[in-house]
C-alpha cells in the first residue's frame, strides 16, 4: 500500500532582493510503499534538502501536491500542522539537534511530553526501543557527555517513539565516524525489517547502499532510480557509484 | 587609503551590532550627562546663594564620586559584554589575515569614535538639562529661581578627563583580552559546552535559613536604637541570602520540580524548568545583582522621598511650636513662678509689638536627665552604665508633674506620691509593675499611656524617651539633688521650664521675634546679677527651615539621582542578558520547532521564561522591602520623622512607579529578545 505519494512538485524560491526566482525543484514525483526504505541522492544544490522540508511539512510546494495516508500535506491548517508533525513524522538530523538542556532521557521523551503522555507510559514505550539501540544505560547522561553515534541513536530513539508512519533522515550519517555510520546504518536496516517507513536524504554511497530504493535527483527532477531487487549491499554500492559517476560526467540516462 | 579600511571596519563594526552598541552608547552618554550635572550643580553659584544649597552641594560632592566609581564599574561591565559577542568576529578578522596590531587599530578607532560620540554628546545633554536640574533643586529648596544659563568648564573638564580615562582603561582591556585568545579560540568563544548545575542543597538551605533570620529579626525588633545596629547587619545577611538563593536555591527548586515528574513532564513545565536550570546558574548571580540594587533603589528612593515629603513634619515635631524657649536651672528655686510670669510679660510684650498673637501656647515644667534602665531602676551614674553599654536600655527621662499632665491633654488622672503614669516613645513598651529612679523609692506604674505634647528632644535622639507623670517634681529631685551638682552645677540632671507657642505671622516677623525675644531674656538674666543659675535657649521653625531643607532635600535629590541611575544600570543588566540569553536559545528554539512544537507553545515558554528571569528580581526586592518596613519605619523615627501612613504610601508609591517603568523595560527589551529568536524561519 502505498503511504506517500509525491506529485509533481515544484518549488519556486524568490529571493529577498531584487525578485529572482530561483527554482529549486521543477518535477518531483514519487511514491513509497508502507514498509520501504528510500535513500535520496543528489550533488549539492540538486534540492534534495528542499524535497525532505516540503516531505516534512516544513516548507510549502509552489504547486503539486504530496499525500501522507491520503491527507494533503499543504491543506493541514496551519494551526495544526506541528502536532500532525509531531504524531506522523519522525526525523533524524546530521547534527542531531538535541537539546543541550535535556538528559538524553529526556531529549527523547520530548515529542511524546508535547503530545500530553504520562510519564508512565513514556516509560513503557522507551524501554524496548533505549535496548535495541543501545543506550539504555546512557540515558541519564547529557548531550555533551557521549559520544557522536550514541547522540544519534539518541535522536533515533526520540524519532522512534511516536511511532510515526514515515522517517525522515536528513545525511544521518554526515556527522559520524565509520564505525558509528556503520552501527547506524545496521539499526535503520533493523528498524525497516520491522517495518518502519524510512526515508533518508544522504550524500553517502555506503549510506545509500543500505536502501531498498535509491531515487536520484538532478537539477530539481527525478533523475533515475534503482531498485535493490535481490543484490546484496556490495552489489548495490557498486550501481549507485557507476549512476553517480554518470551523472556527474553528464552521460545520457540510461 | 591604508587607514580607510581600519575606519571603514570599526564604522561596520559598530554599525552592523547596532543592537549592542546603541545601549552601550546611550549608558555612556547618560554616564557622562550625570556627571556632568552633579559636577555642576556641587559647583553652581546659583545653587550656592539659596539657603540650604550649601548642604546639598556637599552632598553632591559625594555624588561625584560615587557616579565616577559607578561609571567606571558599570561601563567594564556593559564593555566586557560587547568583548564577548564579538570575539567570534575577531577570529575571523584574525584568519583572514588581520594581525592583532591591525585589530588594536581597528578597535582604537572604535573605541574613539564611541568615546567621541558619548563624551560629545553626554556633555551636551548635561549642559543643556543642568538648567533643569539646577531649577528643581532650587524649587525643592524653596529658592528663588533665576533663568540665566552658564556652563561650568571645569565641571565639563572633569568629566572629560574622567572619561577618557575610563575609555582609556576599557581600551587597555579589550586589547589585553584580544591578546590572550588564538584565532580558533575566538572564532568559537560562543560555544563552548556546558556541565547540566548540580543542586547545591547546602547552599540553597542556608539561602533560606538566613534570609528567615533576616526576615524574622526585622518584624520583631522594636527597639529603634537595636535597629540601626541590626540594619547594616540585616542588609548583609539580606544580599548573601539572596545571592545564595538565586544561584543554589533556583537550581534547586527546578531539580526538585524536575524530580516530580507529573509536574515536570508536562508540556508548559518541561522545557521552561529544564532551561531555567541552565538560565539561572548563568544568570543568578547577575539577577541577584539587580534585585538587590532594585531592593537599594527602593529603600533609598521611598525613604528620601518621605523624609523631604514629611520635612514639615519633622520639623514640627523637632520644634513642637514656631517658637520655643526652653529655660534650664539646676535648682528648684525657679519653680517659685516669680521669674517664669516675668519671662512670660517679656514675651507677651514682643509679640504684640509685632502685631501677632501666640496660640497653642505650651508650657510645662519638667525635670530631665539620661539614664540606663536595668530591669526596673534607673541608673543615673554614667560610671554605672558605661561599663556595660547596651545602647537599647538607655533611655532619655522626663518627669512631668500629673497636674501639667492633666492640663494639656485635658485628661483627669490623679497619682499619690508613690505612683507614677508612664509614657514610652518610639513604640517601646516598658514591661514592669514598678519603676525606680536611681535612690528614689519606687515608683507603682499605674498606667501607662500613649501620647503627650512633644518638646522636640525625642526626635533628635535615638534613644527612646520615658516621659514619667508624678504628683510633685520636686519629691522626686531632692533625692537626686548631687547629681545636678556634679560636674560643677552642668549636671547629670537638670530642671526645664519649657514655654512654646504658635505664630500665625510670616517667617521673617516669625524670626524677628525670635531675636526680640532672645534679647530680653538674656537682659533679664543679666539683671538678675548672681543669682542667674539659669540658662536658656530658643528655637523657632522659620530659622531652621532652611538648614531642615538643605539636609532634606540634599537627600532626596541624592536619593533620585542615584536611583535612577541605579535603575539605569540595572535595566542595561537586564537588556545585555536578554540579548544573550536571546542568541543562545535561537538554536534551541529551532529545534523545538523542527520536532513539531507550535509556535504558539514556543511562544509560551519562552514568555513564561522571561517573565520569570525578569520579574523574579522585582518581586524579591518587593519581599525585601517589605519586611525592611518595620526597620525603615524605626530609623526613620530616629531621624522624627512619625508619620508611618505616609512612609507606607511613598513606599507603596515608589514600589509601583519602579514596577511600572521596569514593565516597559520589560515591554521593550523582551521584543528585541523575541525578533532574536524568532528569526528562526517565520514562515513555520
Amino acid at each position: 500500500m502505498s503511504i506517500l505519494q509525491v506529485d509533481a512538485v515544484k518549488k519556486i524560491y524568490t529571493t529577498r532582493f531584487g525578485g529572482n526566482q530561483v527554482q529549486a525543484l521543477s518535477n518531483i514525483s514519487f511514491e513509497a510503499e508502507e514498509g520501504e526504505y528510500i535513500a535520496i541522492m543528489g550533488e549539492s544544490g540538486s534540492g534534495k534538502t528542499t524535497l525532505l522540508n516540503i516531505l516534512a511539512a516544513l516548507d510549502k510546494p509552489t504547486s503539486g501536491s504530496v499525500r501522507l495516508d491520503g491527507k494533503e500535506l499543504s491543506k493541514i491548517k496551519e494551526s495544526e500542522i506541528a502536532v500532525f508533525r509531531r504524531d506522523n513524522l519522525g526525523f533524524v538530523f546530521q547534527e542531531f539537534n538535541l537539546l543541550d538542556t535535556f538528559s538524553l532521557e529526556d531529549n527523547i521523551y520530548l515529542p511524546l511530553v508535547l503530545s500530553g503522555k504520562t510519564p508512565a507510559e513514556m516509560k513503557k514505550r522507551l524501554q524496548p526501543i533505549a535496548e535495541q539501540l543501545g543506550i539504555s544505560d546512557i540515558l541519564k547522561k547529557y548531550p555533551y557527555e557521549v559520544s557522536g553515534g550514541q547522540k544519534q541513536r539518541a535522536a533515533v530513539a526520540r524519532a522512534l517513539i511516536t511511532k510515526p508512519r514515515l522517517i525522515l533522515a536528513d545525511e544521518p550519517t554526515g556527522a559520524l565516524d565509520s564505525k558509528s555510520t556503520d552501527e547506524l546504518l545496521r539499526l535503520f536496516s533493523e528498524i525497516n525489517r520491522n517495518g518502519q517507513t524510512i526515508i533518508m536524504v544522504t550524500h553517502s554511497v555506503k549510506a545509500a547502499s543500505h536502501a531498498g530504493r535509491v531515487l536520484f535527483i538532478k537539477d530539481g527532477e527525478v533523475y533515475h532510480q534503482i531498485y535493490r531487487g535481490s543484490c546484496t549491499e556490495n552489489e548495490l554500492y557498486q550501481k549507485i557509484s557507476d549512476t553517480l559517476t554518470i551523472l556527474a560526467t553528464g552521460g545520457e540516462q540510461i | 587609503m591604508k587607514n580607510g579600511i581600519y575606519r571603514k571596519l570599526a564604522w561596520t563594526g559598530i554599525t552592523k551590532n547596532s543592537k549592542l552598541y546603541i545601549p552601550y552608547i546611550l549608558t555612556c552618554a547618560g554616564s557622562v550627562m550625570m556627571c556632568y550635572i552633579i559636577s555642576f550643580l556641587s559647583v553652581s553659584p546659583t545653587f550656592a546663594s539659596v539657603k540650604g544649597g550649601e548642604t546639598v552641594q556637599s552632598f553632591l560632592q559625594m555624588g561625584f564620586s560615587v557616579m565616577a566609581v559607578f561609571s567606571l564599574i558599570f561601563l567594564f561591565y556593559t564593555n566586557s559584554f560587547l568583548i564577548r559577542r564579538r570575539k567570534k568576529e575577531f577570529g575571523l578578522y584574525n584568519i583572514l589575515g588581520l594581525g592583532k596590531k591591525h585589530l588594536a587599530k581597528v578597535m582604537l578607532i572604535e573605541t574613539l569614535i564611541i568615546a567621541g560620540i558619548t563624551v560629545s554628546g553626554g556633555l551636551f545633554f548635561g549642559i543643556l538639562l543642568s538648567k533643569f536640574a539646577e531649577l528643581f533643586m532650587v524649587e525643592i529648596l524653596n529658592g528663588n529661581i533665576t533663568y540665566t544659563f552658564s556652563v561650568d568648564i571645569s565641571s565639563a573638564v572633569k568629566t572629560l578627563v574622567l572619561f577618557l580615562v575610563i575609555f582609556l582603561l576599557l581600551f587597555l582591556n579589550t586589547m589585553r583580552q584580544i591578546h590572550l585568545t588564538n584565532p580558533i579560540q575566538l572564532l568559537n568563544s560562543e560555544h563552548t559546552g556546558e556541565k547540566p548545575p548540580k543542586a547545591n542543597w547546602i547552599a540553597a538551605i542556608l539561602g533560606t535559613v538566613i534570609l528567615a533570620a533576616a526576615y524574622y529579626m526585622a518584624v520583631t525588633i522594636d527597639n529603634p536604637v537595636a535597629a540601626i545596629s541590626f540594619f547594616f547587619l540585616a542588609v548583609v545577611m539580606v544580599i548573601v541570602a539572596t545571592y545564595l538563593l538565586f544561584i543554589a536555591g533556583s537550581v534547586t527548586l527546578c531539580r526538585i520540580l524536575q524530580k516530580n515528574k507529573r509536574y515536570y513532564y508536562k508540556t508548559n513545565h518541561f522545557v521552561s524548568v529544564s532551561s531555567m536550570v541552565y538560565r539561572m546558574k548563568r544568570n543568578g548571580a547577575g539577577l541577584a545583582s539587580i534585585c538587590i540594587l532594585c531592593t537599594m533603589v527602593l529603600v533609598m528612593v521611598s525613604s528620601t522621598v518621605c523624609l523631604y515629603i514629611g520635612a514639615e513634619d519633622s520639623l514640627r515635631n523637632r520644634y513642637p511650636r514656631n517658637i520655643n524657649l526652653d529655660v534650664l536651672v539646676n535648682e528648684s528655686e525657679f519653680f517659685s513662678d516669680e521669674q517664669t510670669v516675668q519671662a512670660k510679660q517679656l514675651i507677651n510684650e514682643v509679640v504684640e509689638e509685632n502685631n501677632s498673637e501666640q496660640k497653642s501656647v505650651l508650657e510645662y515644667r519638667t525635670l530631665a536627665f539620661a539614664g540606663m534602665l536595668n530591669g526596673n531602676k534607673i541608673d543615673l551614674d554614667p560610671e554605672a552604665y558605661n561599663t556595660s553599654i547596651n545602647m537599647s536600655d538607655i533611655y532619655q527621662v522626663f518627669i512631668v508633674s500629673v497636674s501639667d499632665y492633666n492640663r494639656l491633654m485635658n485628661k483627669n488622672e490623679t497619682v499619690s506620691s508613690q505612683e507614677a503614669i508612664l509614657y514610652v516613645t518610639k513604640d517601646v513598651e516598658y514591661i514592669n509593675s514598678t519603676i525606680q529612679i536611681g535612690e528614689c523609692d519606687a515608683l507603682k506604674v499605674i498606667k501607662q499611656v500613649d501620647d503627650f505634647a512633644d518638646n522636640g528632644v525625642d526626635s533628635m535622639q535615638i534613644f527612646p524617651t520615658m516621659y514619667l507623670f508624678v504628683s510633685d517634681i520636686d519629691t522626686i529631685f531632692q533625692p537626686l539633688k548631687p547629681y545636678a551638682e556634679k560636674n560643677g552645677g552642668e549636671g547629670l540632671l537638670s530642671l526645664h521650664w519649657y514655654y512654646g507657642f504658635d505664630l500665625s505671622c510670616n517667617d521673617e516677623t516669625q524670626i524677628n521675634i525670635q531675636d526680640q525675644i532672645s534679647e530680653k531674656i538674656d537682659l533679664m538674666k543679666q539683671n538678675m546679677g548672681e543669682n542667674s543659675l539659669f540658662h536658656f535657649s530658643i528655637e523657632g521653625v522659620a530659622k531652621e527651615r532652611a538648614d531642615f531643607y538643605g539636609i532634606y532635600a540634599g537627600l532626596f535629590f541624592l536619593g533620585i539621582f542615584l536611583g535612577s541611575v541605579f535603575i539605569f544600570a540595572a535595566v542595561l543588566i537586564i537588556y545585555y542578558k536578554q540579548v544573550s540569553e536571546g542568541y543562545e536559545d535561537e538554536s534551541r528554539f529551532e529545534i523545538m520547532q523542527k520536532l513539531g512544537m507550535t509556535k504558539k507553545e514556543i511562544k509560551k515558554s519562552i514568555n513564561s521564561q522571561i517573565l520569570t528571569v525578569f520579574f523574579l528580581p522585582l518581586l524579591t526586592a518587593g519581599v525585601h522591602l517589605a519586611f525592611a518596613f518595620p526597620l525603615i519605619s524605626k530609623i526613620l523615627l530616629i531621624l522624627g520623622l512619625k508619620n508611618t501612613p505616609l512612609l507606607i504610601l511613598t513606599t507603596a508609591a515608589c514600589y509601583m512607579v519602579f514596577a511600572v517603568l521596569y514593565m516597559i523595560i520589560y515591554r521593550l527589551t523582551s521584543k528585541s529578545y523575541l525578533t532574536i529568536v524568532s528569526s528562526m524561519k517565520s514562515d513555520i
